[in-house]
């Protein structure tokens, strides 16, 4: 019998069917590709873009959106800090979830503490996070201010908002980083091209 | 001139190209309706894209997309309020769910098995992933044991905590059935209530609950993880059947039976779940 903090008597059930077999029906591996950023930075445009693509190539992907995710299984959390740390520890759980069914699993959310991400990245064996970083300055987010978040933010109407009063932990070593270009932003399917070109070089995309 | 970028939460092949806009419209989105229909301030452009301007009145709240009720401010335009979430907006994308499931050619849905601990569930649940494996259809078993490892590993057995479990699970079950995936969840679930709100999570059709109508005497005679004798002598508390209820399901789609003295093999039990799957369409896109 194992024994698991609050939960005494739980047995770890096995099924024939497992990961390697799942892996083999898709014939891609499935895996994590973990979207962080500022809010406005890009990150759902980027998740649906790259769903898209992997779709066009007959690859099943799933997006995990921290915005829907809050609608749902996280609706009891709120944006205190641990309520942070555990809306994150749950996605990180589900995607892993989902990347043990063998989907290509995106995740998309601002996740701006470090500590809560690399938490995720520990779940995860064999290389299988991918972290993706929307490296777009703080001045291009708010000037987006796609959910007029940033002008109510400034007003004092939202508190503890990412980026204005609640800090956001660059990753240190994060296997993609997506920039503006001197300036100028690439478009959602290029930078979706970045992402798959990794998966691609990585081997997530087949099955030898 | 500062020209801005314009930000979309979600795209259709016409917007992938990307758009330039003055700073004048900066505040604007686009977003990408299913059907007809949008909420609040909206007006509808040539390529059926509908414009939502984002509202700046004092206490407002992120304009609600994608049909969710919600209540209006003095502007006419609905705000949403999401248990302890505000400033929370839905973000549509373009491959929808039956893309996936023609992708797969099956259809995403929750199997939820639920019965006494040791009515075999996890044994059906592993029978039915193997069949479905061997008939190339895509399926994942949720097993409350093995939840409770991961996602699930701060709740403990007390009945809010079930109750919770339960969502959780139904909520994830969810996420998977849009993915495309036939997800099997496989626990206990003792409360009517709690399967009962599972269910009202998934679209009609898709919630397909099994019950192991198996009886006690047989479930303790197996006693397969040795709980019912620790139950029995009173080192576990509130263990479903001995000292805490089970609720047994009023109207389950399946039913798999103990007749007659016998049980039928969970290979036989699995073969009846899928002929369920074959008879209702889930086993073809």
């Amino acid at each position: 019998m194992s024994t698991i903090s609050n939960s005494t008597n739980i047995f770890w059930q096995e099924c024939p069917v497992g990961k390697a077999e799942r892996q083999k029906l898709l014939n891609q591996k499935g895996c994590v590709v973990w979207i962080t950023g500022l809010s406005g930075s890009g990150k759902s445009t980027l998740a649906c873009s790259l769903s898209r693509e992997l779709h066009s190539r007959g690859k099943l992907s799933y997006i995990l959106d921290g915005d829907n995710l809050r609608h749902g299984i996280n609706k009891d959390l709120g944006f205190k800090p641990e309520d942070r740390t555990e809306n994150i520890r749950r996605v990180g759980e589900i995607a892993k979830l989902f990347a043990d069914a063998g989907l290509i699993c995106i995740a998309s959310l601002i996740s701006p503490y470090r500590k809560d991400r690399d938490a995720c990245r520990a779940m995860l064996p064999d290389a299988n996070f991918i972290e993706v970083f929307m490296n777009m300055p703080l001045e291009l987010c708010e000037s987006r201010d796609a959910k007029g978040l940033y002008k109510l933010a400034r007003a004092g109407k939202i508190r503890g908002f990412t980026g204005i009063d609640d800090p956001y932990e660059q990753p240190l070593n994060c296997e993609i980083e997506i920039q503006q270009n001197n300036g100028v932003c690439l478009l959602p399917a290029a930078l979706a091209g970045q992402v798959l070109t990794y998966l691609e070089e990585k081997g997530f995309l087949q099955v030898e | 001139m500062n020209a801005s970028r314009l930000q979309w939460a979600s795209s259709s092949p016409a917007l992938s190209t990307g758009l330039e806009t003055s700073s004048s419209c900066s505040k604007l989105g686009f977003v990408n309706f299913r059907g007809g229909g949008g909420c609040g301030d909206s007006l509808k452009t040539k390529k059926g894209l509908f414009v939502i301007k984002a509202m700046d009145v004092e206490g407002s709240r992120t304009v609600n997309l994608n049909g969710h009720a919600g209540d209006s401010d003095k502007n006419g335009s609905l705000l949403s309020s999401i248990g302890n979430s505000t400033n929370i907006q839905w973000h549509q994308c373009s491959v929808k769910k039956e893309d996936r499931e023609n992708m797969l050619k099956q259809k995403g849905c929750v199997i939820w098995i639920t019965g006494l601990s040791g009515s075999g569930k996890s044994t059906v649940a592993c029978a039915l992933s193997g069949i479905l494996y061997r008939r190339g259809k895509l399926a994942y078993v949720l097993d409350g044991d093995n939840v409770r490892h991961g996602l699930n590993r701060d709740l403990g057995f007390k009945a809010e905590d079930r109750a919770e479990n339960i969502r959780r699970i139904g909520e994830v079950a969810k996420l998977f059935a849009d993915a495309g995936v036939i997800c099997i969840a496989s626990l206990i679930s003792p409360y009517r209530r709690d399967r009962d709100a599972c269910r009202a999570l998934l679209p009609a059709g898709e919630f397909i609950e099994v019950f192991m109508d198996i009886p006690l005497h047989v479930c303790e005679a197996r006693d397969p993880k040795g709980l019912y004798k620790l139950a029995r002598a009173g080192k576990i508390k509130g263990f479903t059947g001995i000292d805490d209820p089970y609720e047994s399901p009023l109207n389950c789609e399946i039913a798999l039976r103990h007749t007659g003295g016998e049980c039928a093999s969970p290979c036989e039990m699995a073969e009846e779940v899928i002929s369920y799957l074959e008879e209702k369409g889930f086993l073809q896109a």
